[in-house]
């Protein structure tokens, strides 16, 4: 009855879920566990989604490498896979002597690094191309861009599941073991929802679905249900695989330690934002970076595919993630940091504000590392261990993916997927469309003729099929990412009720066991009047 | 005897000056001031002898197109009974349709207010 | 795409909207359209299940609900159209309005069109409140329609930040169905909502309200666990050292509201700096020519009453354009002193009596409220007690004005 796992991916962030999709093109099954009840949820999400040139990296790193080959490729990848990116370009604005000449070092370490389309363009053509900036000069960097990276992430997930992956959120790993044939043996716990414990993954048709029953390939751990201390309803699986990807974002150290890898000192970097009204988007063709030191990139003013302008970040070391709390000073700094270059902040556009984590591996020192991706043959074997996987791990994710299973293939072949299909739909977005076609679809499905968030003009039909997407998350946060109800100005003060109420009646959940995001995130005590 | 009162009887809210006065249960005004109309004089004479007040609420409806028609009191209640009313109207289910209008409950606990649908609700399609 | 004519399309059935269409067809304007994107018409009153509107519209008291279905039963009688679940998505400067259904797109050219969209409420990202982000933190307006519309219980132990009146009757309400409210936290030196709720809302069930202090931080990083409460200087600015910390699992907020004036933008209509409305004259038209707004789209109200109020006499003046095809000009501006926040309207014609609403800004007592005109006194009222909370409204008399200097609205 158990089967076995070709690979087990742990991590759902932007490159779990790149080298999920990249290992669908051979034959093979597929794992992917998320401790989040979606993909996405840390590191990938929480960033400023933009698309690096590759100048900022230390020539013959990693992280400048992926960098370069993942820009090159993110046009097409984002034709294939229905997610926004825009080749906008980006801007480092300076004022000084000093800050000219530490540009120009920036683009000669950009060419080395094979980056293209780097000059300096003085004030006139600044303002030119971005008439709200302060500053005298800037590097403009024709290739950087913008990406969505909630879709992104969701994108390649998607086309994984339609490849063939399976997904199991809120999937959160406790042990790894090996066992006597020498396969990865991985305990996971999880969380019934809707009395269910999610499990994605490809049907016959075109849709992937949410499964009750544990299937083949993990085992609920018998007797260890509900155990002192823990939450109601935990249960505890086993997946057993031959390979194992540590694709963990920030717990990287905790699995590495767990693969037997050990030693690896991770710290963090918490960049506070700030986001504006989208209505500001017009007033940021590109993102405004200031001129970079060695190791911080600096406030920047950028601008998200949905027009948002963002404000931030502030990078601060800790030692631990620590929760995603904005703390007061920081929103301040934000305000005053980003007047300074973009004179235009009106705290009245204020939508909210948010927070990301970076891990960062460093050396005894706390020198910052290049990205780590090894298979440690002598004492981890068939494990690819990603460490320290920051910035730009979102713009190089397509070639880190490529890097890893080739790392794969050197030690083993694998079976080509004749079926592998590259092209992911995302779900419609009615607003963005031609009338003619908006009329076509209210004519298919009149759910697309009924608005349910006002802001960002999000229909109902968008709203059901998010819920039903095929990577079976069910929280309001991912109908929120994959619709962008809620992210308007009004924040859900219109739609949430109604999109809470979906998805009570879509997923059969009762009111209490709704949750905003993660575990724990409950909305409701119950209803008012119970029947 | 002197008071402040924070009129509610309509949105003005007058902050009324009562000097008064305690005749066995009886309560003698003698003198109100910062009251626009006469009904602050009223509500203050109440206030003194047993403060009431209207609550508003709701009931659960099966097969509704809503899950909850709104309800209220005809008139007020005394304060100290409020949550006692509040029990009885948990208490009701109705099934749709619900007219605004239909008295739920008439003179809820004997105290001379009835509860009333505020909100129809018609049936689920 | 058909474009279908229309005397007046009216955006929002809530109590701007049926009052104004109501009072237009009795005007004789019968070629009109009430468009409402909620599946019921009557706007937020339908979650507003509390008593205490309609005293000054109909002289009686009556729950929200109740008031909405007047209107609703009026426009109804009358046949006025009205589609429901159905929403605007586009105003042009030349009034055509594009309608999505769930029958399809439908565009409008109206002779004018009637801006009723109401308000929203501001949001904890709005204020940038610092913290985390954990479930638990809803504007009062969220809670409410989730308790009263949707049968769903949000809180526990709670905490209100702002004294608006929706957030005091959401404490009343939460502690009928058996909630406990902790406390009331206002920033201002002073309640931003109506002394009747503070009486009937927060005292009557003991719920202390805490003036000049704000939420300074947010825990929980699943479920809102605690609030950090600061007292603020005169700036408003948190003063170190006077943290509180307070348990609960939910935040209400009820810091203030926000004219909802998305479409009107984009149909090019003025917006006024301090009521986040559009700028109208008497006739509560626009700088857009036949375009009309009125209601808490224009400026946020204190009383549905005087939305309503303000609707009926947007509509007269709105079918006395689509019948004369204009209106007299505005050239008499209303400017204020320091002492009023805003007034509405911001221009006059001179040739009939006009109604000034406005709004302190901050409580003061035995003021005068004055319009002068070149220094010459044209309308007074005496006011015992003058609150933010409260809108003040006077009618002056046009024939005390001369030429077309400027008015000045001033409180002393």
């Amino acid at each position: 009855m158990e089967e076995l796992f070709d690979v087990i991916v742990i991590g759902g962030g932007v490159v779990g879920c790149a080298i999920a999709r990249e290992l669908s093109r051979y034959k093979l099954r597929i794992g992917v566990l998320e401790k989040n009840p979606d993909v996405g949820y840390e590191t990938s999400a929480r960033n400023t989604g933009v698309c690096h040139g590759g100048f900022a990296y230390d020539p013959g790193t990693l992280k400048a490498r992926m960098c370069v080959e993942g820009n090159k490729e993110m046009g097409r990848l984002s034709e294939e896979l229905d997610f926004k990116f825009r080749r906008c370009g980006k801007v480092l604005v300076g004022n000084t002597e000093e800050e000219r000449a530490r540009l120009l070092e920036v683009i000669r370490q950009g060419e080395m690094n094979g980056a293209s389309g780097l000059r300096m363009i003085e004030k006139e053509e600044l303002h030119r191309l971005v008439p709200s900036v302060l500053g005298e000069f800037a590097l403009l960097s024709e290739n950087s861009g913008i990406i969505d990276p909630f879709m992104m992430t969701i994108a390649l997930a998607e086309n994984a599941v339609h490849n063939g992956a399976e997904f199991f959120l809120q999937r959160e790993v406790e042990a790894i073991r090996r066992d006597e044939e020498g396969n990865w043996v991985i305990t996971a716990r999880t969380w019934p929802f809707g009395g269910k414990v999610s499990h994605a993954e490809r049907e016959s048709g075109e849709q992937a679905s949410v499964k009750a029953e544990a299937s083949g390939g993990r085992n609920p751990v018998s007797g260890d249900q509900e155990s002192a201390g823990q939450a109601p309803g935990t249960v505890r699986e086993e997946f057993r695989t031959r390979w194992v990807v540590n694709s963990a974002g920030l717990s990287c150290g905790k699995i590495s330690d767990m693969l037997g890898i050990k030693g690896y000192k991770i710290i963090y970097s918490k960049d506070d934002y700030i986001i504006l009204d989208n209505r500001l988007g017009s007033m940021v063709p590109m993102p405004i970076y200031t001129v970079p030191s060695n190791t911080y990139m600096g406030i920047h003013v950028t601008v998200t595919t949905d027009g948002n302008v963002l404000l931030g970040p502030t990078a601060e070391d800790i030692d631990k993630p620590s929760g995603y709390g904005v703390e007061q000073k920081n929103i301040d700094y934000l305000y005053d940091a980003a007047m300074a270059i973009w004179p235009h902040v009106k705290r009245g556009d204020y939508i909210r504000t948010y927070c990301g984590i970076l891990p960062k591996w460093v050396d005894e020192k706390g020198v910052i590392q290049d990205f780590k991706i090894e298979i440690r043959d002598d004492i981890a074997p068939r494990a690819v261990n990603l460490v320290g996987m920051e910035s730009p791990a979102l713009t190089g994710a397509p070639a880190i993916a490529r890097y890893v299973v080739g790392m794969m293939l050197e030690r083993e072949e694998f079976p080509e997927n004749a079926d592998f299909d590259p092209v992911r739909k995302g779900i419609p977005k009615f607003s963005e469309l031609p009338e003619e076609e908006q009329e076509r679809l209210i004519a298919m499905d009149a759910d697309f003729g009924e608005l349910v968030c006002r802001c960002q003009k999000v229909t109902k039909a968008e709203i059901l099929a998010a819920i039903r997407n095929p990577l079976g998350a069910q929280t309001m946060v991912a109908v929120k990412y994959r619709t962008r109800a809620m992210m308007g100005r009004c924040q859900g003060g219109y739609c949430q009720m109604r999109i809470a109420e979906m998805l009570e009646q879509e997923t059969g959940a009762r009111p209490e066991e709704i949750t905003y995001a993660r575990q724990g995130s409950n909305i409701f005590y119950g209803k008012v009047r119970e029947a | 005897m002197k008071r402040e009162f924070t009129c509610i009887v309509c949105p003005n809210g007058c902050e009324i000056e009562a000097e008064y006065e305690m005749k066995n249960d009886a309560v003698e005004l003698v003198n109100v001031s910062g009251n626009l109309c006469k009904r602050g004089a009223e509500y203050v004479r109440q206030e003194l002898v047993n403060p009431e007040r209207t609550i508003a609420s709701s009931v659960l409806v099966s097969g509704g197109e809503l899950p909850l028609c709104s309800v209220r009191l005809n008139r007020p209640v005394p304060k100290g009974k409020i949550f006692d009313v509040m029990k009885e109207i948990k208490e009701l289910k109705l099934s749709a349709p619900v007219s605004a209008g239909t008295v739920l409950i008439h003179d809820v606990l004997g105290l001379g207010s009835d509860v009333v649908v505020t909100k129809s609700v018609e049936k689920a399609l | 795409m058909e474009i279908k004519q229309l005397d007046v399309l009216v955006v929002g059935g809530g109590p701007a909207g049926l009052a104004a269409a109501v009072e237009l067809y009795r005007k004789g304007i019968k070629d009109i359209l009430v468009v409402e994107r909620e599946k019921h018409l009557g706007g937020i009153l339908r979650q507003c299940i509390h008593d205490g509107f309609g005293l000054t519209r109909f002289g009686s008291t009556m729950s929200g609900p109740e008031y909405a279905e007047r209107f609703i039963h009026e426009a109804r009688e009358m046949g006025i159209p009205c589609i429901v679940n159905a929403a605007v998505t586009e105003i042009t400067n030349d009034k055509v309005v594009t309608v999505v259904t769930r029958d399809g797109i439908r565009k409008y050219q109206a002779k004018a069109v009637v801006l009723a969209m109401g308000c929203r409420e501001r949001t904890r990202g709005a204020l940038a409140i610092p913290g985390e982000r954990p479930a638990g933190v809803f504007t009062a307006g969220v809670a409410q329609a989730y308790m009263n519309l949707y049968n769903r219980m949000p809180a526990k132990e709670v905490v209100i930040l702002g004294s608006g009146d929706i957030g005091m009757i959401m404490a009343r309400r939460l502690t009928l169905e058996g909630a406990h409210v902790k406390a009331v936290f206002e920033i201002q030196p002073y309640p931003s909502g109506l002394p009747r709720n503070i009486e009937q809302c927060l005292k009557d069930y003991g719920i202390p309200l805490y003036l000049s202090r704000t939420v300074t931080n947010v825990h929980g990083d699943v479920r809102l666990q605690g609030v950090t409460v600061s007292e603020v200087d005169e700036h408003m600015r948190p003063i170190p050292g006077t943290e509180k910390y307070y348990e609960c699992d939910t935040l209400i907020l009820s810091v203030g509201l926000i004219p909802e004036n998305e479409l009107s933008i984009d149909a090019g209509v003025q917006l006024d700096g301090r009521t986040r409305g559009a700028r109208v004259n008497e006739f509560f038209e626009t700088n857009v020519p036949g375009i009309f707004s009125a209601g808490n789209v224009l400026h946020v109200h204190d009383l549905v009453d005087f939305v309503s109020l303000e609707a009926e006499s947007l509509a007269d003046a709105a079918a006395e354009y689509v019948q004369e095809g204009r209106l007299p000009a505005c050239p008499i501006e209303i400017v204020y002193d320091k002492n009023v926040n805003h007034t509405v309207p911001m221009a006059v014609s001179g040739t009939r009596p006009f109604r000034i609403s406005m709004r302190v800004n901050r409580p003061m007592k035995d003021v005068r409220v004055v319009l002068r005109q070149d220094g010459r006194e044209v309308a007074s009222k005496k006011m015992k007690k003058a609150i933010p909370a409260e809108m003040i409204q006077f009618t002056v008399d046009a024939e005390k004005l001369e030429g077309s200097g400027k008015l000045e609205v001033s409180v002393e």
